[in-house]
């Protein structure tokens, strides 16, 4: 079903595979640190991402910017393996978590996506189970024991900052919430599993700016414990939330590539590359 | 404005003139006390407040309520001289069809001379959906009725569930005290019940194959067989599990026989309805379960299916619909028997559509009235089995409204007072 070729058309990359050190499956340690190597993507065989080359810190706020159909949710569904299952996605490069290559042979995607979670942009709690039953889902179905569920459940809620609007009402259905409580449910069941990497596809744009700013708290309470990369439009949530920022750009005609990068105060105040100065100050995109 | 007692807000026009400063430093007091209040100065109680007449924009008026009446009478008119008088043409449905044509012209006519076009082409096309909706209940409410008419005169029901045909003789004048339709009843059941056991799962099976996993060419090409199966007339399905098992001896004439037959129908019917039931089912929701570390078996298992769960229910309701009644595929396969046979296994078997079939057209009133009570049980249990579905598939939603304790022990925790030891924060 899923077409994953890790030798695609043109520019082939060096190292696909086998950079990894210890090639044991065995992930360890609480929050991660992701390293990009040279990724390009395709979708049935179009070129939308060259040569990213990029570092997510240990237990830091990383901030994926720019404009549209720049790659910013592509490179962000690589980094857990969820490009794989659009049909007709290729990729190249490697991605490592903790210095383990997660395309390395023998690394399964499941693996993965287990210690690399991932947060959509549309609330997408599972409408046929309670609340409870969502937070518990990943555990479920990745058959892991969790020692004690009410406990987790509690945590993760807590965690996700829903746990004093929803204790009374772990029976009801997920689909029961509001757009806001729905994020954070998706967000409590994604850390349930105790990912080292929270992926974020703009969490907060189906959302209101209230429920936005209790996202932003939620991301910044969690970040000692689970890196997290956030992919977003809204520049001074990007401002507020991140310690790290890395700009994308798709100019004409060309994939997208990684303009800039580095730390928050930096891209905002004082970038090195024009194109990053006016995308930041509104002057263009 | 300040927080003012309710009576005030009546006597909001005489305040309003310039006395509103004065009232500004005064607390809301009670309505009784108004010393300064220059409203009047009585202390009335407070009038209370007069609420506007709602109205309904777009209602149905006493003036579109007399174009259809008045359209309905003329259409009945015009069209009974037309039709009888001046074409003596006969036939009371000729004359209903056009009576119906005349009041729709008619209506259109008027509705565009007195209102506008537009609104009338709006009315004629809602009376024309109006139409189908009654038409279909009335033409249920009619078959339900006349079949209970025909066949509850003449049911002994003590006989009739307890009691096969083996004492059958269409002379016997208290013949109904004795024979009933039991066997028909279990081998329909029996037959039923095999049938959705062994399309169903495969039917979901296949569903699944379609919307989940099969891509490209191969999927495409189950797709049109499932399309093609779809349209195999019953008798060919019949013809088909006659010749391949029963003709070669495999099998014997038998329920098991019947029921492979019926597979044949049910599955094409389920297949379909189930795929289109699952594709519904929001890809975001995929997404989120695989993300989560699940594999591809999980997803579809404890998000997708659960998620689409009632329209599964109807695909599967629908599939049953369509068996319990074939005739044509039990001819060759279940045959008939006015035995009770309760293995499905071995032997003929009996079934209420072949009960139906071989009675109909008998000269016997007796006979035609077993074969009306055997439609009359056939329909109960098609009526049952729809509300017994319905009613399992959703217990689980009605959930949603307040909380409430599951059968899940892991939820019983959440009303019992432990102490969480860690901390998150």
């Amino acid at each position: 079903m899923t077409t994953y070729a890790t030798t695609p058309p043109p520019p082939v990359p060096e190292d696909v595979s086998g950079l990894g050190h210890n090639r044991g499956t065995d992930f360890s340690g609480e929050a991660g640190q992701i390293d990009a190597d040279g990724v390009h993507a395709w979708f049935s065989g179009r070129l939308v991402l060259a040569g990213v080359t990029l570092t997510m810190e240990k237990s830091k706020v990383t901030a994926l910017i720019g404009p549209s159909g720049c790659g910013k949710s592509t490179f962000l569904r690589i980094l857990n393996r969820m490009h794989e299952v659009v049909p007709g996605a290729q990729l190249a490069g490697s991605v490592r978590l903790d210095g383990l290559d997660i395309y390395g042979p023998g690394q399964r995607a499941m693996e993965t996506r287990r210690h690399i979670g991932m947060v959509f942009q549309k609330p997408n709690p599972f409408p046929a189970m309670t609340i409870a039953e969502n937070v518990l889902a990943g555990l479920r179905f990745s058959r892991v024991s969790a020692g004690d569920k009410g406990d987790l459940v509690e945590a993760s809620l807590t965690k996700a900052g829903l746990w004093k609007e929803v204790k009374d009402r772990l029976g009801e259905l997920g689909g029961a919430l509001s757009g806001g409580q729905q994020q954070r449910l998706c967000i409590a069941r994604a850390l349930a599993v105790k990912p080292r990497v929270l992926l974020m596809d703009e969490p907060c744009s189906a959302l209101d700016p209230t429920s936005t700013l209790r996202i932003e708290e939620t991301i910044k309470d969690i970040a000692d414990e689970v890196t997290v990369v956030i992919v977003t439009h809204n520049m001074q949530q990007a401002q507020r939330v991140s310690d790290y920022c890395a700009f994308f750009l798709a100019e004409e005609n060309l994939p997208g590539r990684v303009i800039e990068a580095g730390r928050t105060e930096t891209i905002f105040g004082n970038p090195t590359d024009q194109r990053t100065f006016d995308y930041v100050n509104g002057q263009f995109g | 404005m300040q927080a003012a007692p309710p009576g005030v807000l009546i006597a909001n026009s005489s305040v309003s003139t310039g006395s509103l400063p004065t009232r500004q430093p005064s607390r809301p007091v009670p309505p009784t006390r108004g010393p300064g209040d220059p409203s009047g100065g009585t202390p009335d109680p407070p009038a209370p407040r007069r609420l506007p007449t709602p109205i309904r924009p777009g209602a149905v008026g006493p003036q579109d309520v007399a174009l259809i009446v008045v359209s309905a009478l003329s259409s009945f008119c015009l069209v009974w001289v037309v039709f009888y008088q001046l074409t003596s043409l006969t036939g009371g449905l000729g004359f209903l069809v056009c009576w119906y044509a005349g009041f729709l012209a008619l209506t259109w006519f008027g509705t565009s001379q007195v209102i506008e076009r537009q609104v009338a082409t709006d009315r004629v096309a809602g009376i024309l959906v109006w139409t189908a909706g009654l038409l279909i209940i009335g033409i249920v409410i009619f078959i339900v009725a006349w079949v209970t008419y025909k066949a509850v005169p003449s049911i002994h029901w003590s006989a009739l569930f307890t009691k096969d045909q083996r004492t059958l003789a269409a002379s016997d004048p208290n013949l109904l005290n004795h024979v009933g339709v039991l066997q028909a009843i279990v081998g329909t059941l029996e037959q039923v019940l095999m049938a959705t056991l062994m399309g169903v799962p495969f039917a979901i099976a296949t569903a699944v194959y379609l919307n989940e996993v099969g891509t490209g060419r191969t999927a495409r090409l189950v797709r049109t067989v499932v399309t093609a199966m779809s349209g195999t007339p019953s008798i060919v399905a019949g013809v088909f599990i006659y010749s391949i098992f029963i003709f070669t001896g495999v099998l014997h004439y038998s329920g098991f026989a019947a029921s492979l037959a019926l597979v044949v129908i049910l599955l094409p019917s389920v297949t379909r309805v189930v795929e289109e039931v699952l594709r519904v089912v929001p890809s975001g929701l995929r997404e989120a379960s695989l993300s989560l570390g699940a594999p591809e078996w999980r997803t579809v298992w404890s998000v997708v299916i659960p998620t689409a769960r009632s329209g599964v229910v109807t695909a599967v309701l629908l599939g049953v619909a369509r068996i319990v009644g074939e005739t044509a595929p039990l001819i060759f396969t279940a045959f008939g028997s006015q035995v009770l046979n309760a293995n499905p296994l071995v032997h003929d078997q009996g079934a209420l559509p072949l009960v139906i079939l071989s009675n109909t057209h008998a000269a016997q009133q007796v006979l035609i009235d077993i074969a009306f009570q055997a439609a009359f049980v056939l329909m109960s249990i098609v009526l049952i089995l729809f509300v017994l579905a319905r009613y399992f598939s959703r217990t689980k939603s009605k959930k949603s409204g307040r909380a409430q304790p599951t059968e899940d022990d892991m939820m019983a925790r959440y009303f019992l007072p432990i102490p969480i030891e860690r901390s998150p924060e």
